[in-house]
């Protein structure tokens, strides 16, 4: 057992199942080169010296090594493609959406995309443009699985879930939980550490987990804004509220089972997102609570989430837009008290 | 034989076409593609072209009067087979035919761009008839750039393609049937009816499914290279697109890793001189499309796409770099598109002057000249081929229209694994 945050965790994943599988390779930018970051966050600090042949340093050229990744992957390679930050999916989103998600389909079942696709995303002052929450913009897009991880024994055991998938998997980590170290290392950052086993293990993609158990209010979130809903869940205790806490973890598809577990319980749901209200997760979200288990709730679903603009740079600003403590618990309680 | 001339579905409210005069009298001779008709839809008046050539014997529907989609308009008749013959063209030889290839090899090239033009004329008769659902993009007229290369691959090698793909999955080796069921929607063809016509391929033969995103199959392509080159498999990939392609940011994002990591690929622009309604010059400030292979460090080579061995020993170059790690080649092939750019296109933008020059180097008519010339080959042979043919696809076509079609529950499946 050994103690590991995010970025370490992704990196021993990704490093386990390239030493498993020969047909496990890195692709993206500046993910190889010596001396230089590993990635954006550190993911793949140091891989090229273990597999100088399989981590693949690209021209910054997203639409062309997501493009890549797929061809690759088609013909019985594992790629792994990152982004340096989430909001250049949309470079690569022709390459995701038309040819990575649809060609099982459109093949009749012949072909197949066992693509791992990795974003940073949130908000982390740098702005409009290295900011925004993708997950809304993918969770749609049917072939595709949508994971997101808040820590790192999740991490660790989703990637290695994902890299022995079949299908394109998109996983989307939170900068300010990567635990990044050195000259990567962000400001804000929120503990997201894990005790790792030795062992070999994954964690299933098509699963919420409960993180914390109660019966009044069932509070879903994912990312950094489940870490932020963890702390409400605290501060609501000691307000006699038992709130139960659930990792959304897979987008998509959602996990109505466990969800639903928790709503029938409760009958009361906040979900919490960052990034705008309208068009989010959390509406899905709240939409398929209303259609399953409409008859066990005492009143209806709220969200909060960012208000409808794109995200600020100046901090104070920027605090603002993200969904914090007080917001939370003021949802809950005004479920419970009616 | 006789052909019916059934009013297209040219209606986008299927109220009745009128006819607003006929161009041609009884007992005239037409030719396929020759305009035979005006037409007033609810949008506009159009030109309906002849199926077949032959004689106009019968004129049912007389100017004034109004008939529905799919209404036989009158009867032209031939004992013609469609594809041009070297006789009819009367052009000079412009192949030479060099010895070392032997005759059964040529013949099985010829018999391979025949058989895609009566696929593909086949196929547009079944679409103006309002059979087969969906629609079209059709590559009459460039037979010799998709069986020029695909004749220089090994049959474990790939090709991708884009919304124009018949040709590309007929040279291949993809089946006659397999294709045409899978145009009719069916659950026996070659993507299970869920491709149709942009998404044709069989990645057991060698064919991802068309790309129908332009320039989309370029980096995917790239990235099978890739894959080729990590396994050391030896094997090479050839990248059909066309120049409106060439446009798209990833068409460059992908050839310049191509050239940086030294990949198995053949990059083919089949330029035909259009994207979609617009000619290259509007779009292109330099027309050479193989001049930007030189800007990313590979290289890149242009030759005449309408005459077949030119195309194959051009693409046999272009493997045997691939196959020693001196890959990739951009290769421009230049071609013309005969036919509309998708279905009800009557190609009004393409001058009359440009389409008869690029009707006289009408590339099958080209092999075929110079067959006949080397001595070996004759006009019989040349029939016999045409003929079977016309009986594989006409069979086809009568199994494809009964084909089973898909069950509801197979909206559901092959989403994931």
């Amino acid at each position: 057992m050994k103690r590991q945050a995010i970025a370490e965790a992704l990196r021993d994943a990704i490093a386990e199942e390239m030493e498993r599988d020969e047909t496990v390779f890195c692709i993206g930018e500046d993910i190889a080169v010596p001396g230089g970051w590993g990635g954006a966050f550190t993911v793949t600090l140091g891989l090229e010296k273990r597999f100088p042949d399989r981590m693949i340093n690209t021209p910054i050229a997203e639409l062309g090594f997501f493009g890549i990744a797929v061809g690759a992957a088609m013909m019985g390679m594992r790629p792994i493609a990152d982004v340096q930050y989430g909001d250049f999916l949309f470079l690569a989103s022709d390459q995701i959406i038309n040819n990575a998600a649809k060609m099982r389909y459109m093949s009749g079942g012949r072909c197949q995309v066992p693509l791992v696709m990795r974003a940073p995303v949130g908000a982390t002052g740098r702005g409009s443009q290295h900011a925004q929450n993708m997950e809304r913009y993918f969770t749609g897009v049917p072939g595709l699985k949508v994971v997101a991880v808040s820590n790192a024994y999740d991490a660790k055991g989703i990637l290695k879930s994902a890299v022995r998938d079949d299908n394109p998997i998109l996983i989307f980590e939170h900068k300010l939980l990567y635990g990044s170290k050195g000259a990567r290392v962000e400001s804000g950052a929120v503990d997201a550490t894990s005790d790792i086993p030795e062992n070999d293990y994954i964690v299933p993609l098509d699963q919420a987990e409960v993180r914390q158990s109660g019966s009044d209010v069932t509070i879903l979130a994912w990312l950094l804004m489940l870490h932020v809903s963890l702390a409400a869940g605290q501060q609501l205790a000691s307000e006699n509220v038992d709130a139960e806490v659930i990792d959304v973890r897979s987008l998509s598809p959602i996990d109505y089972q466990t969800i639903g577990d928790s709503v029938k319980k409760t009958g009361r749901v906040v979900i919490i997102e960052e990034g705008p209200k309208t068009g989010g997760v959390s509406a899905e979200i709240a939409a398929g609570i209303q259609e399953r288990f409409g008859r066990y709730l005492k009143a209806p679903v709220i969200r909060v989430a960012s208000p409808d603009v794109p995200v600020p740079f100046s901090p104070i600003l920027e605090n603002a837009y993200r969904p914090n403590v007080t917001q939370i618990m003021q949802a809950a309680r005004r479920l419970i008290d009616g | 034989m006789k052909f019916e001339l059934k009013m297209p579905d040219l209606s986008t409210t299927g109220s009745p076409i009128k006819v607003v005069h006929w161009l041609v009298a009884i007992g005239d001779v037409v030719e396929r593609g020759q305009a035979v008709l005006e037409v007033e839809t609810d949008k506009a008046t159009m030109e309906v072209e002849a199926i077949n050539n032959g004689k106009l014997l019968e004129m049912i529907v007389a100017a004034g009067q109004e008939a529905n989609a799919g209404e036989v308009l009158a009867i032209i008749g031939t004992e013609e087979s469609s594809a041009p013959t070297a006789l009819e063209a009367g052009r000079p030889l412009q192949t030479q035919l060099p010895k070392k290839y032997d005759r059964d090899f040529l013949l099985g090239l010829y018999e391979r761009m025949v058989l895609i033009r009566q696929f593909e004329d086949r196929v547009k008769t079944l679409f103006l008839e309002g059979i087969m659902p969906g629609t079209i993009h059709q590559c009459q007229g460039q037979e010799a750039t998709a069986v020029g290369v695909c004749a220089a691959l090994k049959e474990d090698d790939f090709i991708t393609s884009t919304f124009r793909s018949h040709g590309h999955a007929l040279a291949k080796g993809l089946t006659v049937q397999e294709m045409l069921d899978e145009l009719f929607g069916a659950m026996t063809g070659c993507c299970k009816g869920k491709g149709g016509s942009m998404h044709m391929g069989n990645i057991e033969k060698g064919m991802i499914p068309g790309i129908a995103i332009v320039a989309g199959g370029i980096p995917v392509a790239a990235g099978m290279a890739l894959a080729f080159k990590m396994r050391k498999t030896r094997q090479v990939v050839a990248c059909f697109f066309g120049d409106g392609g060439v446009a798209e940011g990833a068409f460059h994002e992908a050839v310049n890793m191509a050239a940086l990591w030294s990949l198995p690929a053949l990059f083919i622009c089949e330029n035909n001189l259009y994207g979609a309604s617009t000619r290259i010059d509007q779009v292109m400030k330099n027309t050479t499309v193989s001049d930007r292979a030189a800007s990313y460090g590979f290289r890149g080579e242009t030759v005449d796409g309408n005459d077949l061995l030119t195309v194959y020993e051009a693409a046999q170059r272009a493997v045997e770099e691939c196959r020693t790690d001196q890959g990739p080649v951009l290769l421009e092939l230049l071609t013309y598109r005969r036919t509309g750019h998708s279905r009800r296109d009557p190609c009004h933008y393409q001058p009359k002057e440009e389409r008869a020059d690029w009707s006289n180097k009408d590339p099958i008519v080209r092999f075929a000249q110079a067959l006949l010339a080397d001595g070996d080959i004759d006009q019989t042979d040349l029939d016999a081929i045409r003929e079977r043919i016309d009986r594989e696809i006409e069979a086809a076509v009568e199994q494809a229209k009964t084909a089973p079609q898909p069950p509801l529950s197979d909206l559901l499946t092959d989403v994931y694994a």
